[in-house]
């Protein structure tokens, strides 16, 4: 028998030229699909226990403390983030807290590629592939929003105000990475926006 | 362009970012009286579906977001929302009074009865 061979859904591309902006995939991460009410005051006591901080409530929205960060998906489901080593430890903690309780903790590690993009004008570069406002101010650092994303299901994750994580599912991570090598070339750089005041 | 708002989760985005799931409100009738159902009755569930010019009950669906259905109000005339409301709630009262066809009746036995949809 062959060992198990592991490897990032973007581990065969080569590191980008000539872009506007810094792209490369992320790799290691651990992620934690956590699902249940949030309504149900065991179950969020239970996750707390676990996880050290409360799960956020707040729609479009991410909690982060130490290497684990929790981001809202959905009224009943978050993504946990976790070092790729701690995973396993983590979703045994996570459910021996929550049996018996109506949930659901799977590791959805290698679900999902995820693409970091770096730099001024990531915003801009963002936009041409989704309907949404990314410059109007309300998407700063911590948010999290599901969106369409050049047609398809992406996640995008707002880590600081110029660095955001893009998660793609797996098969998808190709497209992903060619749309936005073809997006994010120097001459392809927009320069029509500026940042904008959050409107009063 | 349509600009819709899910009432779940607050999220704003064109008609391309949610998923349109057809009239809302309709009322499968062998839920309720399974013993007494005509081939009729079964038909019109199924497959006739209003199709007003004006005010129109609709189902949707937060698709690339939280992913969860609601209910939306929309002038098919001007292409304007009227309102958005959860799943398992009826629309405003001003709206549930302008409808017309089959919402119309039973906008007014869940206004009667004092229920949930």
């Amino acid at each position: 028998m062959s060992e198990l061979h592991v490897e990032s859904p973007l581990s065969h591309v080569a590191a980008p030229q000539g872009l506007a902006i810094g792209l490369r995939e992320m790799t290691g991460r651990g992620m934690i699909d956590l699902r249940g009410g949030a309504g149900d005051a065991a179950f969020m006591a239970a996750a707390k226990d676990v996880l050290g901080a409360a799960l956020p409530t707040q729609p479009r929205t991410s909690v982060s403390w130490g290497d684990i960060k929790a981001l809202w998906l959905s009224i009943d489901q978050w993504l946990i983030l976790c070092p790729g080593g701690r995973t396993a430890e983590l979703l045994a903690a996570l459910r021996t807290a929550l049996a018996g309780i109506h949930s659901l903790a799977v590791d959805v590690s290698d679900m999902r590629a995820v693409i970091r993009l770096e730099g001024e004008g990531s915003r801009e570069i963002l936009m041409k592939g989704s309907s949404l406002d990314l410059i109007d101010g309300s998407y700063g650092p911590g948010a999290v929003r599901r969106m369409r994303f050049a047609e398809i299901a992406a996640l995008l994750h707002v880590v600081d105000d110029n660095i955001f994580d893009v998660y793609v599912f797996r098969s998808y991570a190709d497209y992903a990475w060619e749309f936005l090598l073809a997006t994010a070339r120097e001459p392809a750089k927009i320069r029509l926006f500026g940042r904008q005041a959050a409107p009063v | 362009m349509l600009v819709v708002k899910c009432p779940v989760c607050g999220a704003e985005g064109d008609e391309t970012d949610f998923h349109a799931g057809g009239q809302a409100h309709v009322r499968r009738p062998a839920s309720h009286d399974p013993a007494n159902i005509s081939d009729a009755e079964q038909r019109d569930y199924l497959f006739i579906r209003h199709n007003p010019k004006g005010l129109h009950f609709e189902r949707w669906r937060c698709d690339r977001g939280c992913g969860k259905w609601f209910h939306a109000a929309r002038d098919t005339l001007t292409l304007e929302f009227k309102a958005f409301y959860g799943i398992a709630e009826l629309p405003p009262r001003e709206l549930m009074e302008q409808a017309n066809g089959p919402w119309a009746e039973y906008f007014r036995q869940r206004l009667a009865a004092g229920t949930k949809p």
